[in-house]
C-alpha cells in the first residue's frame, strides 16, 4: 500500500513516496523516508517487501557510489543507473529468494541535460516513463497524469499535478498515508522540499 | 648476478627490478612500430609497420596488428600476437558484457584498466611469464571524447596526444614530439603518422603491403566508428604525404 | 493471470512476400491490466538483415535482447560479418535450450533476408528453443490467436514489399484491437535487398 511516483518535467524529475511505514494493521512510523541517493543526480524510490526494500536500495546505492570511487568520481549515467537496477532484479527473480522491491528511478543526465524517470519492478521489467507510479497508487494516479500531463511541464505545474494526485489518494486509500516527501532531481542535484 | 632472479617473475632483483617483465619489454622492442596519434577534435589514428609480409601468406583480408575492440575503440598490437589475441578477446567481452549491465559503451579507461590489471596479475602470480604485448588504444567515449593510450607488460597504461610502441621507440617519439600540434586535423595526424613511421622503419621504401592504418573519427550523422583501411586508402596516403620523395632525399643526405 | 507470458501483454508477427519479409510488433508493457508504457518495442535487430521479435515476460525480452547483442557482436567480431538469420535462429535455439528447466518466459520469432542469396527467412520458437519453420507467416504473444486469425484469412504469396507492409499492418492492427494485453501502437519492419524501413503505426490508445 506505500506510494511512490514519479514525473518528468521540463528541467528534472519530481518523486514522491508516502511517510507512513506499516505492518499488518498498525502504522509503525509516520516519517519513512522510502529514497534513497545513489549519486548526486539519480535518487531511488522503493516499495515492496520490508526488509528486502531497504537491504536492496542500501545494496544498489553501495554499488553505484563505488562506481563513482572507481571511476575518477565520474558518475553513471541515469540510464546506466536504471540498467544496473534491472539487471540485478532480473538475476534475482531466478535464484532461491528474490528480492521483493518495485523501484522508480529519478534521474537527470548532467551530458545530454535531460531529465529521466525509470520504472522498474521486482521482475526485472524496466521501461522509462513521462509519469509513473507503482503498486495501488498507479491506478489512482495514472488516470489523473494521462489528463493532466504535458511535456513542457514546470516543476511548480509538476508539483501543481502531484498535489492533484496526492488530494485523489487521501480521498480515496482506505489507510492514512500521512503525507508524501517530495524530492526533485534535477541539473543541481537532488533537494527535498516541503510539500503539503 | 642477474641469473639468479631472472627466471621467476614474481622475485625482485636485488637492484630491485623484475627481469622477466623487462625481457618481455625488450622483446617488444624488436616487434614492428605502430605509431598512434591524436587528434582532439576529429579522432585518432593508428599506424602500423607489418613485418610478416610474403607473397604466399593468406590472410584472407583479416588484419595483424590492428584489432577492432569495439565500435569505439581499435588497438595495434607490439609483441607475441598470440599473447595479444587473448587479452583482445578478453578485452572484447569485457566490453560486452558492461555493455550488457550498464546499456552503455564501456568508458575506454575503464576497459583499459581492466586489461592492465590482467596483465599487472602475470607479474605477481607464479609459474607463468608475462605477457609478451604492448597496445596501443585509440578509443572514443563521451567523458573525455576521442582519447590515445599505451599499456605495457607490467600492466602500467598511460594516455597520449601522440606515441608508438614496437621498434625504434625512442627515434619515433623524438619525431613525433618535434612535429605534434595540438590542434592537428585527422588528415594531418594521418600524414604525420606514416611520415614518422616511414623514416623509422628499417627498409628504404614505404609499400601498401607493409603497412596497416586505422582510424577513428565521427562519421556524418555524428556516430564514432572506427574504419580499418583498405590497401588502395595506404597506398593513396603514400601518395598524397610525400613520403616516398622524402625517402629519396633521405637517400641523398 | 499470474501466468508469466502474460503478465505484460504484447504480440509480435512475421511475414514472407516476394524477395522480401516484414516483422511486427505492438508497442504495450502493462501491469496485468494495467498500461504501464506505450513505447515498448518487441523488435530487434542483430545483424545487417537479420530480426528478432520477442514476446512475453518483459524482463526477459529485456534481458535476452541483451544477451542476443553481446553475442552478436562477439559472433560479428569473431568472424568479420554480420550473422545471417538461419545461424542466428540456431543461435536463438541454443541460447533458450540453454534454459531447459528454468526457461525465459518468451516467444521469439526470427526474421531476414540471406546475405548471400537474399532469400527470405522466417521462424518461431517455443520458450525452450524448438524450431517452427515455415514458409507463410509466423505468430506470437498474448494475441496470436487472433493473429493466426487475422492472417490466415489475409495472407498471401509473393506479396511486394508496399503491399507486404500492408498485409502485416492488418493483420497486427486488428489482431491487437481484439487483445486487451497489446495495442498501444505498433512497429513495423520490411526488410527488402537493398534497405530496411522502419515504420511506427499510430493505433487507437486505448
Amino acid at each position: 500500500m506505500d506510494i511512490i511516483i514519479g514525473l518528468t518535467v521540463k528541467e528534472g524529475t519530481i518523486i514522491a513516496t508516502s511517510k507512513a511505514a506499516t505492518r499488518g494493521i498498525s502504522i509503525l512510523k509516520d516519517n519513512d523516508d522510502k529514497t534513497r541517493q545513489l549519486n548526486s543526480h539519480n535518487l531511488i524510490a522503493y516499495t515492496g517487501e520490508s526488509g528486502d526494500t531497504v537491504q536492496f536500495a542500501e545494496y544498489i546505492q553501495a554499488n553505484i557510489q563505488l562506481s563513482t570511487m572507481r571511476e575518477n568520481e565520474i558518475e553513471l549515467s541515469p540510464k546506466a543507473v536504471a540498467s544496473f537496477v534491472r539487471n540485478q532484479l532480473a538475476t534475482s527473480i531466478r535464484s532461491r529468494k528474490p528480492y521483493q522491491v518495485n523501484a522508480l528511478i529519478g534521474g537527470y543526465d548532467t551530458k545530454t541535460q535531460k531529465p529521466s524517470l525509470s520504472w522498474v519492478d521486482y521482475l526485472g521489467t524496466y521501461v522509462e516513463l513521462p509519469y509513473g507510479a507503482h503498486g495501488y497508487s498507479a491506478f489512482y494516479c495514472t488516470s489523473l497524469f494521462d489528463k493532466h500531463y504535458r511535456k513542457d511541464m514546470t516543476i511548480d505545474e509538476g508539483l501543481k499535478l502531484l498535489q492533484m494526485c496526492v488530494d485523489e489518494l487521501n480521498r480515496r486509500m482506505p489507510i492514512d498515508f500521512k503525507g508524501v516527501y517530495v524530492k526533485i532531481v534535477d541539473a543541481e542535484g537532488i533537494r527535498q522540499i516541503d510539500f503539503n | 648476478m642477474s641469473r639468479r632472479y631472472d627466471s621467476r617473475t614474481t622475485i625482485f632483483s636485488p637492484e630491485g627490478r623484475l627481469y622477466q617483465v623487462e625481457y618481455a619489454q625488450e622483446a617488444i622492442g624488436m616487434a614492428g612500430t605502430a605509431i598512434g596519434v591524436l587528434s582532439p577534435l576529429e579522432g585518432v589514428v593508428l599506424a602500423c609497420e607489418k613485418r610478416v609480409t610474403s607473397k604466399l601468406l593468406d590472410n584472407d583480408g583479416s588484419t595483424e596488428k590492428c584489432y577492432v575492440i569495439n565500435d569505439k575503440l581499435v588497438c595495434a598490437v607490439a609483441g607475441m600476437t598470440a599473447d595479444a589475441s587473448i587479452l583482445i578477446n578478453t578485452a572484447r567481452v569485457h566490453s560486452q558484457h558492461y555493455l550488457k549491465e550498464y546499456d552503455e559503451d564501456i568508458p575506454i579507461e575503464t576497459l583499459i584498466k581492466r586489461v592492465c590489471d590482467i596483465k599487472q596479475g602475470y607479474t605477481q602470480h607464479g609459474g607463468l611469464r608475462p605477457f609478451g604485448v604492448s597496445f596501443l588504444y585509440a578509443g572514443y567515449d563521451d567523458r573525455y571524447n576521442f582519447q590515445l593510450f599505451t599499456s605495457n607488460p607490467s600492466g602500467n597504461y598511460s594516455g597520449w596526444k601522440a606515441t608508438s610502441i614496437g621498434a625504434n621507440l625512442s627515434a619515433s617519439q623524438t619525431l613525433l614530439k618535434k612535429d605534434y600540434k595540438d590542434d592537428i586535423s585527422l588528415g594531418d595526424a594521418c600524414k604525420l603518422a606514416i611520415k614518422v613511421l616511414s623514416k623509422t622503419m628499417d627498409t628504404s621504401n614505404v609499400t601498401k603491403d607493409k603497412l596497416e592504418f586505422a582510424t577513428l573519427s565521427k562519421l556524418k550523422s555524428g556516430k564514432v566508428m572506427y574504419k580499418i583501411w583498405s590497401e588502395d586508402e595506404i597506398d593513396e596516403l603514400i601518395k598524397v604525404s610525400g613520403v616516398l620523395d622524402d625517402a629519396d632525399l633521405g637517400d641523398d643526405e | 493471470m499470474s501466468d508469466p507470458s502474460s503478465i505484460n501483454g504484447g504480440a509480435a508477427v512475421a511475414m514472407v512476400g516476394k524477395d522480401c519479409v516484414a516483422i511486427a510488433s505492438d508497442l504495450r508493457l502493462g501491469n496485468q491490466s494495467l498500461g504501464v508504457s506505450n513505447n515498448f518495442e518487441k523488435v530487434f535487430q542483430f545483424g545487417d538483415k537479420t530480426f528478432l521479435g520477442l514476446t512475453g515476460l518483459a524482463s526477459d525480452v529485456t534481458t535476452l535482447s541483451q544477451v542476443f547483442r553481446l553475442k552478436t557482436n562477439l559472433y560479428k567480431l569473431r568472424e568479420e560479418r554480420s550473422i545471417e538469420p538461419q545461424t542466428f535462429a540456431n543461435l536463438v535455439s541454443s541460447t533458450l535450450y540453454e534454459k531447459r528447466f528454468g526457461p525465459y518466459f518468451i516467444g521469439p520469432i526470427v526474421a531476414g533476408l540471406d546475405s548471400k542469396t537474399d532469400k527470405p527467412f522466417i521462424c518461431g520458437f517455443d520458450l525452450i528453443g524448438c524450431i517452427d519453420f515455415a514458409k507463410d507467416f509466423i505468430v506470437s504473444g498474448t494475441a496470436s490467436d487472433q493473429l493466426y486469425g487475422m492472417c490466415e484469412s489475409l495472407y498471401e504469396p509473393n506479396l511486394e514489399p508496399e503491399d507486404l507492409f500492408e498485409t502485416i499492418s492488418q493483420a497486427l492492427l486488428n489482431a491487437v484491437d481484439r487483445d486487451a494485453l497489446s495495442g498501444w501502437g505498433c512497429v513495423v519492419y520490411v526488410i527488402t535487398k537493398d534497405r530496411v524501413v522502419k515504420r511506427v503505426l499510430r493505433t487507437r490508445q486505448d
